[in-house]
């Protein structure tokens, strides 16, 4: 019995293979365009111009305030109705990256903030542009406090584009309803499914540690 | 002369740093009240006075670090707040050292001189490197170059901040209570860089309490109560005979220990 479970679970394995293809892609996807676009957001949300502060805070207050799979309904469902037609991989992408960015730009802003302004006097004494201040000045010392949040973000975004299962995208989490109706062995299957997310996060929380401690050495700190 | 349609900025004016009746307010409070101050290039003064008093605000005035609400402020022949007048420019030309030294702590020593002369002055990296060892060499800090800020000492850090503000090559530097936030011992260390830079002809304005200093450099001692100037004259003047019962109320509180 058990023997022929995992005959068929053997079987299933290109099946498994293209789910983790598509969660892998997923993510990495949304996670760069979150990022790239988490980072201008929270420059422009601790930037001079209150206006997009405000857009923008509304936008991420929004956004965090309400549940993904919902997010993911409006995008699927609900735009088609407004004649913006989306394939499943497209509104998945746009709904993750939208998270990310929204996530990614309170992390980035709270370590804009934490810089302290004597930091920022100094670089404008020295007459260094706004680019540059944000660059060689700003940036680099938020990093510090940016860096651990934002990889445990990704742990949880790559962990939330199971949600996308829902919108009939064949990622991992699909894979997994897929094989247990073949394989009636919940309990095994969805532990697979667990260990394919481990297997994709592992490696960011290894990362992410190595970071912190190069960092940490970047600025003269005694290692432990 | 008034008619000039490019206003003051083009008046015939010898000083390096011009106040012309300015004043600022933060809220309610009118923290410099009708200053009127002109500082001539190589002069040294020294701005002293009692906490609150606005002296740290008068000097943040002159790079834009606070913004002045009326009257003329003209630094090295521009007027500040003119649309012509490019700030991020004319703050190249002015070395600012803060009382808690701000020195970018991800950056060595010699990362801190170099930083705005590499990506400010566009001075190619080796050197802008070859100028920055010399400049930490010339403030005592050659075996420090490749040090973080965290591992200096306070007055380390403070002749870093001197030197990355002559890495400029500025026309004016600004001392904003330089020696307030050291341990005693390590003022002297820092005076004397200071010292040495107002003998090489630097235009400094220093807030500081620090009278020997003072007396030895400065050419001018102005004295700031309550937003205004309140005394103004030479060090012997005005350590010696105090013509105001405010400064004299002051002097006698530094001057007791």
């Amino acid at each position: 019995m058990i023997w022929q479970q995992f005959v068929s679970l053997a079987g299933s394995y290109p099946l498994a293979l293209r789910g983790l293809g598509m969660t892998v892609m997923l993510s990495v996807i949304s996670l760069v365009l979150g990022t790239l676009i988490g980072f201008a957001l929270g420059i422009v949300r601790t930037g001079g111009n209150r206006l997009m502060a405000g857009v923008i805070g509304a936008w991420v207050d929004l956004i965090r305030g309400t549940p993904f799979l919902v997010q993911i309904f409006l995008i699927f469902f609900i735009l088609p109705e407004f004649g913006i037609e989306l394939d499943a991989f497209t509104a998945g992408i746009i709904a993750l990256t939208n998270l990310a960015a929204c996530f990614i730009c309170e992390i980035v802003a709270a370590g804009i903030r934490s810089v302290p302004t004597g930091q920022v006097e100094a670089a404008l004494a020295s007459g260094l542009s706004r680019l540059q201040r944000m660059r060689q000045v700003v940036l680099p010392q938020a990093m510090r406090i940016v860096l651990p949040p934002l990889v445990g973000q990704y742990v949880l975004l790559i962990k939330d584009s199971s949600v996308v299962s829902a919108i009939g995208l064949t990622d991992l989490t699909r894979v997994g309803w897929l094989v247990v109706q073949r394989v009636p062995n919940g309990l095994l299957v969805f532990f697979l499914v667990g260990v394919g997310y481990f297997i994709v996060c592992y490696p960011l929380i290894l990362l992410a540690r190595r970071l912190e401690s190069r960092l940490g050495a970047a600025h003269g700190e005694v290692q432990l | 002369m008034t008619s000039n349609p490019k206003g003051p900025a083009s008046m015939t004016t010898t000083g390096m740093i011009d106040f012309r009746g300015v004043n600022k307010w933060f809220g309610p409070l009118n923290v410099l009240k009708d200053i009127t101050l002109s500082v001539q290039p190589r002069e040294v003064v020294v701005v002293c006075g009692p906490s609150g008093s606005g002296k740290s605000t008068l000097i943040r005035c002159i790079n834009g670090l606070e913004t002045i609400k009326d009257g003329d402020l003209i630094v090295d022949g521009q007027r500040l707040g003119d649309p012509a007048t490019n700030m991020t420019r004319l703050r190249t030309e002015i070395g600012f050292v803060f009382q808690s030294f701000n020195l970018y702590p991800h950056k060595t020593a010699l990362e801190n001189v170099t930083l705005a002369p590499i990506h400010v002055r566009k001075i190619p990296r080796a050197e802008a490197e070859q100028a920055g060892r010399e400049l930490l060499a010339k403030v005592g800090l050659a075996d420090k170059v490749g040090a973080y800020p965290a591992q200096l000492s306070g007055g380390q850090q403070q002749r870093v901040a001197i030197a990355r503000c002559l890495g400029m090559r500025p026309k004016i530097m600004l001392f904003d209570e330089p020696t307030s936030a050291l341990d005693p011992e390590m003022i002297s260390e820092v005076l004397d860089v200071m010292v040495a830079v107002a003998e090489e002809g630097m235009t400094m304005m220093v807030v500081t309490h620090e009278m020997g200093f003072a007396r030895k450099v400065a050419q001018r001692v102005v004295f700031m109560d309550a937003g205004a100037i309140v005394e103004s004259g030479t060090p012997d003047e005005f350590f010696s005979h105090p013509r105001t019962d405010r400064s004299r109320a002051f002097l006698s509180k530094i001057l007791r220990h």
